[in-house]
């Protein structure tokens, strides 16, 4: 019978890295990647050659970018292999690392994100059937969309909607690898550039460039090394799913919500367990409908907990202490990385200026169009 | 339209239910699966294809589930401000398609709308498009 990931040998993550999150740039991709690596090997006090295989994820870059990135850290014949999966190219790679090192394969995996803007052609616009809407709708228009349908059977309000903004501004404001570095009222957010249906520009994520990596190691990894073991964190669950027939309008809740359930199950917790939470932010409702799918709440019940504080760095459980998608950014191949990175920094407790207290167990959740959708669960040893 | 500009995703003609409203070309499967827009290479219920999925005319008629204006957009067409409409269809599939007009300020959650044929320019002349457009006539 098939097991979970977590019945196999213990994976730990052991380093990550960065390149800031930024607006498009003249800086080629094979220099963002490499800052991030070393990053990541620097965190984990590794070399290069510890590193026995790597997954590279981007969505943009075209054929084969791995190679002409990573030679220049030492061409030493090693296995490495590019991911796509959507938004979700980083979680993806995240997904298989950790099941290479779960499986015996490997003992020190990396999994690398990177992406520069461009202007790509999505397969979906080439499978040879027409549709009503053509190219009108956009991604901010399927969830100010869905922002309509929820507005009316909660009976909330834009501005209500809009604080989610407020609270990752203010996050990501405390962190050095945010694109966005601002805090923002509630009257900045709601009075930036209408977008699509009641979003505004500051409820959804900027397009932009990076790199996020991380390094993940069995035991005998950690061993061989001399990895510092207290500064170690656990993979404790890791789901991943696609869409079902029958979910015409809201794919990515009825995604999230199966794997979210799943994910519990593997790590054998409950949604209140959880202290952080990085969550598929790129527009604002989708925290709110993804946060109620994880069952951290009751359907409906986000917006009034969010105003009591539940869900700011210091309450009940920090959802986007990075500042997600909407103030760090959404780079595409690094993002998902990039959450396994800000809830490692969480559980070690290194987080500084946006350290949720006594983080001890965290949540990752990405989707992807598509739809796919992954949710990893991290603990503090 | 003429016979010769056929569209894939509707015809003039309606249903029996809503005979006065073009219907969308839909599909059914052979398990029972109504879907939009048809097409053979498979059924998503049941994974049946080719010969197993039909044409099926699906009525002109919904009810209205969430809407949005659309204040930027990239690309010069359509021209914004433009509304797009999710519509959950009396026949079974929910779609999204441009609202006729662009901007509809009684527009409310739960309305009855209505598809119709509307003349959209192209480069040369002009090329029929499917709209939804609120039900003048019908309540809520
Ligand atoms: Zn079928």
């Amino acid at each position: 019978m098939a097991r979970h990931l977590s019945s196999l040998r213990p994976v730990y993550v052991v380093g990550v890295g960065w390149h800031r999150y930024q607006p498009p740039s003249e800086t080629p991709y094979v220099a963002l990647g490499l800052k991030a690596v070393r990053d990541a090997l620097a965190d984990a006090r590794l070399e290069w050659p510890a590193v026995e295989s790597t997954y590279v994820a981007t969505a943009r870059l075209g054929m084969a970018c791995g190679r002409p990135m990573l030679r220049h850290l030492g061409a030493l014949g090693r296995p490495l292999v590019h991911i796509e999966n959507a938004s979700a190219s980083g979680s993806a790679a995240f997904r298989l690392a950790c099941t290479e090192v779960a499986a015996g394969l490997s003992d020190v995996v990396l999994a690398v994100g990177v992406d520069k803007v461009s202007d790509r052609l999505r397969a979906s616009s080439q499978i040879g059937l027409q549709s009503l809407t053509g190219s009108a709708i956009v991604p901010a228009t399927h969830y100010a969309l869905l922002m309509s349908e929820y507005a009316q059977r909660h009976k909330v309000r834009p501005e209500d909607i809009a604080l989610v903004a407020v609270k990752n501004h203010r996050n990501g404001a405390r962190n050095e690898n945010a694109q966005r570095r601002k805090e923002r009222t509630l009257e900045e957010v709601l009075g930036g550039k209408r977008v699509s249906g009641t979003l505004t520009s500051l409820q959804c994520t900027p397009i932009g460039e990076g790199a996020a990596a991380v390094i993940v190691a069995s035991e005998d990894g950690v061993k061989r090394y001399g990895i510092d073991a207290s500064r170690t964190i656990r993979v404790v669950a890791s789901a991943a799913n696609s869409e079902m027939v029958g979910h015409d309008e809201n794919r990515d809740a009825a995604i999230t919500q199966a794997a979210m359930a799943a994910a519990f199950a593997e790590a054998q917790i409950a949604p209140s367990d959880l202290d952080v939470v990085e969550l598929h932010d790129a527009f604002t409702i989708e925290e709110i409908e993804y946060a109620e799918a994880t069952g951290i709440c009751q359907p409906g019940r986000f917006i009034p907990m969010l105003e009591e504080g539940a869900f700011d760095i210091g309450g009940k459980c920090a959802i986007s202490p990075s500042g997600g998608l909407i103030a760090m950014g959404h780079p595409i191949g690094p993002t998902g990385l990039g959450q396994i990175g800000e809830i490692t920094l969480q559980l070690r407790g290194e987080a500084g200026a946006r350290q949720q207290p006594h983080a001890r167990t965290g949540l990752a959740h990405m989707v992807g169009v598509g739809a796919v959708c992954y949710v990893h669960i991290l603990q503090r040893v | 339209m003429t016979s010769a500009e056929r569209h894939p995703l509707f015809v003039a003609t309606g249903t029996e239910q809503v005979p006065d409203r073009p219907a969308l070309v839909g599909g059914r499967c052979t398990c029972g699966h109504v879907f939009f827009p048809m097409q053979t290479y498979g059924c998503e219920k049941c994974g049946r294809y080719g010969g197993h999925l039909e044409t099926t005319p699906l009525a002109g008629r919904g009810r209205l589930i969430a809407f949005a204006q659309v204040h930027l957009h990239a690309r010069p067409e359509p021209k914004v401000p433009f509304t797009v409409v999710a519509v959950a269809l009396d026949d079974g599939p929910i779609i999204r398609a441009l609202l006729n007009p662009p901007v509809d300020p009684e527009l409310r959650h739960g309305d009855v709308m209505v598809a119709e044929i509307v003349s959209v320019p192209r480069e040369v002349g002009t090329r029929p498009t499917l709209r939804l457009t609120r039900n003048a006539t019908g309540g809520r």
